[in-house]
């Protein structure tokens, strides 16, 4: 384990948030992040994930829904709250790569 | 031939056959018009909070249970967090830690050829809303999102495009007859993920992801170009980067998507807003002592009945007849007649009309009637033809239809003898060869009896005859 990040590593992050940083700022930064992810890295410690891990603030288990159609709204009811329409489709600005 | 093996890996994503969604009671319905199946918590709004669908839980459940899974019976759900405008709460709701079927197993091929692709597990997630690209926008439909989805995955255990074939035909027949999904890769109720490395070592090569894969057929395809696209790569000294890529199916290659250059990080954490899930042991049972009739099981009913390989081959690609043929499996009949006719006359009926079984008047009562029919000889596989047409679209009874149509069988024993005897007489060549024990000779002269009565002999009868005044010759 080294106490660093390599500058190729500190890089990568800089490139990542869009900002420009110089040589002395990479080496300032190799040792900074690295003691930030050795802080992250103590949650690795604790057991997670047993059977018994509180996720909810409930206990109980959950009760399941019957499968049966209730609730459906109509759409002219959320259609104010959405800026583009195109008939009943929901208009957003164009996706690349679905 | 190569010298590099194929590695495969399949991700199937399906959509249960659900009333509703799995978070919300919205209806879960594919073709309705946009934007009509939908609650405020398919949109996300805020305050809303997600309930799990018992129905979806089942039909999951069933799956693991018919892919030989082992089940997790204390279960939560995960958040999976990334954004993207068909997802507007920002994660999407799955099981990453505590999927409901784990270690199970698909087999495929027959007797010493068959090979286990093992199920490395099932887990139970919600679909997204359905996004159309136009050139200037994009358009949503949030009739999908929400819609329960099993995800089923394998480990890489297939080595070429036709076991990632045979794969996927028997996952889908199996979930097909377990009632759990209607796998209609066409409509997307069932789109796989397929990967696919190639290594002339044991240790496996770089994958690639190929997405969103149309047909079964296509992903032959798809394994096939992308192997071979790999290996001109490394032939010429190119490493493989680990990217996903999509099918196109016009030009029948893989396209560059995106390249993984860290992975993907979609920060999963249990769902807060959904407690634990127990499935009891009770639960499981029921779930277990009802499920459907699966494809191995039917292969075996069928095969104690006599039913032939290639009948019963077809009957499985032919859920609904399955479905029929087995109201009548508790029932003393012939099922080698009753396979034939449901595949043969029935089946083009059916063809030639686009209809159902259920949209015709064949009840199990009727059919057994035809069936009683058939075996007293009151009409033959010839006039059956004639009659079956009005069989099927009426409720008239065979005796009404053979009045009305003036068919009679001729049981009449002393006319068919006297047929009999002329035919013996006219055709001495063909008397000599079945003596000679030529089985040919009993069949031509069977058919020589057809003709003369215009197919209106009892051929039960008539073949008992014939055989009779052959041997007084």
């Amino acid at each position: 384990m080294t106490d660093k990040l390599s500058r190729e590593e500190v890089l990568h992050v800089a490139h990542l948030a869009r900002i420009n940083i110089n040589d002395a700022e990479i080496e300032k930064y190799r040792v900074q992040l690295k003691e930030l992810l050795d802080e992250v890295d103590k949650i690795k410690d604790v057991t997670n994930y047993d059977k018994d891990m509180m996720i909810t603030p409930v206990k109980e288990e959950i009760k399941m829904r019957p499968d049966v159609e209730k609730d459906t709204i109509s759409f002219s009811l959320v259609r104010d709250n959405i800026p583009h329409t195109s008939g009943n489709l929901i208009e957003v600005p164009v996706m690349i790569h679905e | 031939m190569s010298d590099y093996k194929k590695t495969v890996g399949i991700e199937v994503h399906c959509e249960l056959k659900t009333n509703t969604k799995m978070f919300s009671s919205a209806a879960n319905a594919y073709g309705d018009e946009a934007n009509s199946n939908i609650t405020l918590l398919d949109l996300a709004y805020p305050g809303t909070l997600p309930t799990v669908n018992y129905g979806a839980v089942m039909l999951a459940l069933r799956a693991a249970l018919a892919l030989n899974c082992e089940i997790n019976e204390d279960m939560f759900f995960d958040r999976k967090n990334y954004f993207y405008p068909d997802l507007p709460k920002g994660y999407q709701i799955t099981q990453a830690r505590t999927p409901i079927g784990i270690n199970g197993y698909v087999e495929i091929g027959e007797d010493e050829n068959s090979k286990k692709i093992r199920i490395h597990d099932i887990h139970i997630e919600e679909d997204t809303a359905k996004s159309v690209h136009q050139t200037d926008h994009s358009y949503l439909d949030f009739n999908r999102a929400g819609v329960p989805l099993i995800e089923i995955v394998t480990e890489p255990d297939m080595t070429s495009s036709d076991e990632a074939m045979l794969y996927l035909e028997k996952l889908r027949q199996l979930l097909l007859y377990a009632d759990v999904s209607d796998c209609k890769m066409e409509e997307g109720s069932m789109r796989c993920d397929v990967n696919v490395s190639i290594s002339k070592t044991e240790q496996l090569g770089t994958r690639t992801e190929i997405k969103n894969i149309s047909s079964i057929r296509n992903v032959g395809i798809a394994i096939d170009k992308e192997a071979t696209r790999q290996e001109e790569l490394l032939n010429q000294g190119i490493v493989i980067q680990e990217e996903t890529r999509r099918f196109d199916d016009v030009s029948g290659t893989t396209i560059l998507m995106r390249v993984k250059e860290i992975g993907n990080d979609y920060r999963y954490f249990p769902e807060p807003d959904i407690p634990k899930l127990h499935l009891s042991k009770e639960f499981i049972r029921d779930t277990k002592d009802n499920m459907p009739m699966l494809p191995d099981d039917r292969i075996e009913a069928y095969k104690k009945r006599n039913i032939s390989d290639i009948n019963i081959k077809k009957l499985l690609q032919n859920k609904p007849l399955s479905d029929y043929i087995n109201l009548f499996l508790d029932e003393d009949i012939d099922f080698v007649v009753l396979s034939n006719l449901l595949l043969g006359d029935i089946s083009a009926y059916l063809n030639r009309t686009m209809k159902d079984l259920t949209d015709t008047n064949l009840s199990k009562t009727r059919c057994l009637e035809l069936l009683t029919s058939l075996k007293e000889g009151k009409i033959t596989n010839k006039n059956i033809k004639d009659i079956l047409i009005d069989y099927l679209e009426t409720t008239k009874d065979v005796d009404t239809l053979l009045k009305e149509k003036g068919i009679e069988n001729i049981n009449d024993t002393e006319l068919l003898i006297k047929i009999i005897k002329n035919i013996i007489e006219n055709n001495p060549e063909s008397v000599e060869a079945y003596h000679n024990g030529h089985d040919r000779a009993i069949k031509y002269l069977m058919g020589q009896i057809m003709k003369e009565t215009k197919g209106a002999a009892n051929p039960a009868v008539a073949n008992k005859l014939l055989q009779e005044e052959l041997k007084k010759v």
